[in-house]
């Protein structure tokens, strides 16, 4: 039951973290920054652990597409390696970069790429937490450029226009 | 503290001592290796190193099939699928590296992709996404004291097309033996004597201050610190002394050990991208880097650098320095400690003195915060404040 919940709320914290992303990208200038760094056709697949809900995203030079499935070649594979990690990752009570120094990840393909990530989801979450939650888990908080509830707002119309 | 959390890894048998060159052949045999490929280059060629070598595996009836000396200073991604093609080509059974970083990366890096089973190392990039492949007997001779590479489970090797270094995280890169033999670096000059030994006092500080440091790492890297801290000047000034030949290759060893469980931080996030746009020498860059990145630190990590002073300058003037000045002590100890290797062989201190441009700033920031090392670093770096580090070495 414990983890039919978890299974759940990680399927709607992934999705969130999409919409928010790429509705930070006309309203947060880093964010857009990092969106625009990144290689034309880059796919990435965040994985939650075994059988457990995943993300799937290809960045085509203008947004950040929400792919099907799993894309096959010329991807960077981020996987969980426990479920349990990713719930506390995707609650907020952890950082990417702590989670990478309890080796709780397994990447395929370019660190670079990952490193690209990391800062994109950090930039999420400091919008999607409050800043008490976010300020335990990250060592400097970025100076926020929209207001959080504009961001909510935005990414609320897109799932209910099935943007997302 | 400890942390929630964590493992160590470190299958490398070490072989350390007088002589302990003498005893490769029987590493080699238990090994069940008789066709063993020699890495090296054309310089330890040329000073003979590689001849020692030789003549040791001549008089144990187990010559090398192949050996390979075209390995750059700075190798390559090429460099490595070369030669895996080789080594293929003349029916190789094992590995045997004697050099410096480059060399010994190389050699990693060309392990991987013939226990992984293919013709591109790029095809194995990523962090611990690699299986245990086929077993490649593989033995590191380290000839100089500082990357700490015969014991780390990381690859660093140039990817030329990007301009960066790239790193290859696997507990399975790491060689079966290190054979560390004070002959191997009695004749290292002076110079790099210093920068090698600056790299593993980086490697040492780094590893106790970043975010996956862990009990066990610690361990490893204070007894490294506090080797360099007593070995280091004496083997600069007094190359020819075995003993301290020997403290500083363990120094470099156990440092090694240390980070390959810990990780580094900004300083090597830097010093990569310095390397990969600018071309600049690794050890020399560490050691200009290391005070700065440390002050940028400090607000994150005074109390990590305040428990390293003992192991630096000893218990009794740790004692008498007070509790809330120790952390900028053992910063002032490092720069001291480098202006002390400048004067005696010239050690660069500032970045204007290695030639590079401050016009590669921009650039070297931008490379140097999509390196994984960053994300442990105690504190978070952004890519100008990256550039800010840089003016402030330069
Ligand atoms: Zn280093």
């Amino acid at each position: 039951m414990r983890r039919t919940l978890q299974k759940i709320y990680l399927s709607a914290v992934l999705r969130l973290v999409h919409a928010a992303i790429c509705e930070l990208q006309s309203l947060d200038k880093a964010a857009e920054g990092e969106l625009l760094g990144l290689p034309v056709g880059l796919r990435y697949a965040i994985c939650t652990g075994h059988g457990a809900p995943a993300l799937f995203v290809e960045w085509d030079g203008a947004g950040l597409r929400r792919l099907r499935e799993e894309p096959a070649q010329k991807c960077c594979r981020v996987r969980i390696k426990t479920m349990a990690d990713a719930f506390i990752l995707f609650t907020g009570r952890m950082s990417l970069a702590h989670l990478y120094a309890r080796h709780g990840l397994v990447v395929a393909g370019e660190i670079a790429d990952v490193m690209r990530l990391a800062r994109l989801v950090n930039l999420a979450e400091c919008y999607l937490f409050p800043a008490f939650i976010t300020r335990r888990i990250l060592p400097e908080l970025p100076r926020l450029q929209a207001s959080p509830l504009r961001l909510y707002a935005r990414v609320f119309f897109g799932f209910l226009t099935n943007r997302y | 503290m400890q942390p929630p959390y964590f493992e160590y890894h470190n299958p490398v048998k070490i072989l350390c001592g007088e002589n302990a060159l003498d005893r490769l052949p029987s590493e080699l045999r238990q090994l069940a290796a008789s066709r063993p490929m020699l890495l090296t280059d054309a310089v330890l060629q040329k000073l003979g190193l590689s001849n020692t070598l030789l003549d040791i595996m001549d008089a144990e009836g187990c010559p090398p099939a192949c050996t390979f000396t075209d390995i750059p200073v700075d190798s390559s991604l090429s460099v490595v699928n070369r030669i895996a093609a080789l080594y293929r080509e003349k029916n190789c059974d094992s590995l045997l590296a004697l050099g410096g970083g480059s060399v010994i990366d190389t050699a990693k890096g060309v392990h991987l992709v013939l226990s992984g089973n293919t013709d591109d190392i790029l095809s194995l990039s990523g962090m611990e996404n690699i299986p245990r492949g086929r077993h490649i007997p593989f033995i590191v001779v380290p000839t100089t004291a500082g990357t700490g590479s015969e014991c780390t489970g990381v690859a660093v090797i140039r990817n030329e097309e990007q301009a960066v270094k790239m790193e290859f995280l696997s507990p399975f890169v790491a060689p079966d033996a290190a054979v560390l033999d004070p002959r191997m670096t009695l004749r290292l000059p002076p110079r790099a004597t210093a920068a090698t030994g600056m790299d593993a006092l980086c490697h040492a500080i780094e590893a106790c201050s970043c975010l996956q440091k862990n009990p066990l790492s610690d361990a490893h890297a204070t007894a490294s610190m506090r080797l360099v801290a007593q070995h280091l000047l004496p083997a600069v000034e007094n190359g020819a002394d075995a003993t301290h030949r020997l403290c500083m290759a363990l120094a470099a060893t156990l440092a090694g050990i240390a980070f390959s469980n810990s990780m580094v931080g900004a300083v090597h996030a830097i010093g990569h991208a310095l390397g990969g746009v600018c071309h600049l020498p690794h050890a020399d860059v560490m050691a200009v880097l290391l005070p700065h990145v440390m002050r940028f630190n400090l607000p994150r990590a005074e109390h990590h650098y305040a428990e390293l002073l003992p192991f630096l300058v000893g218990w009794e003037k740790a004692a008498d320095t007070p509790k809330d000045e120790r952390a900028r002590a053992a910063i002032r100890c490092v720069e001291n400690l480098t202006a002390r290797l400048h004067e005696l062989c010239g050690l660069p201190v500032r970045l204007r003195d290695m030639l590079v441009r401050e016009g590669d700033f921009p650039r070297v920031a931008q490379t140097a915060i999509n390196d994984g090392a960053l994300i442990v670093n105690p504190a978070s770096v952004s890519a100008a404040q990256v550039e800010q580090i840089l003016h402030q070495a330069y």
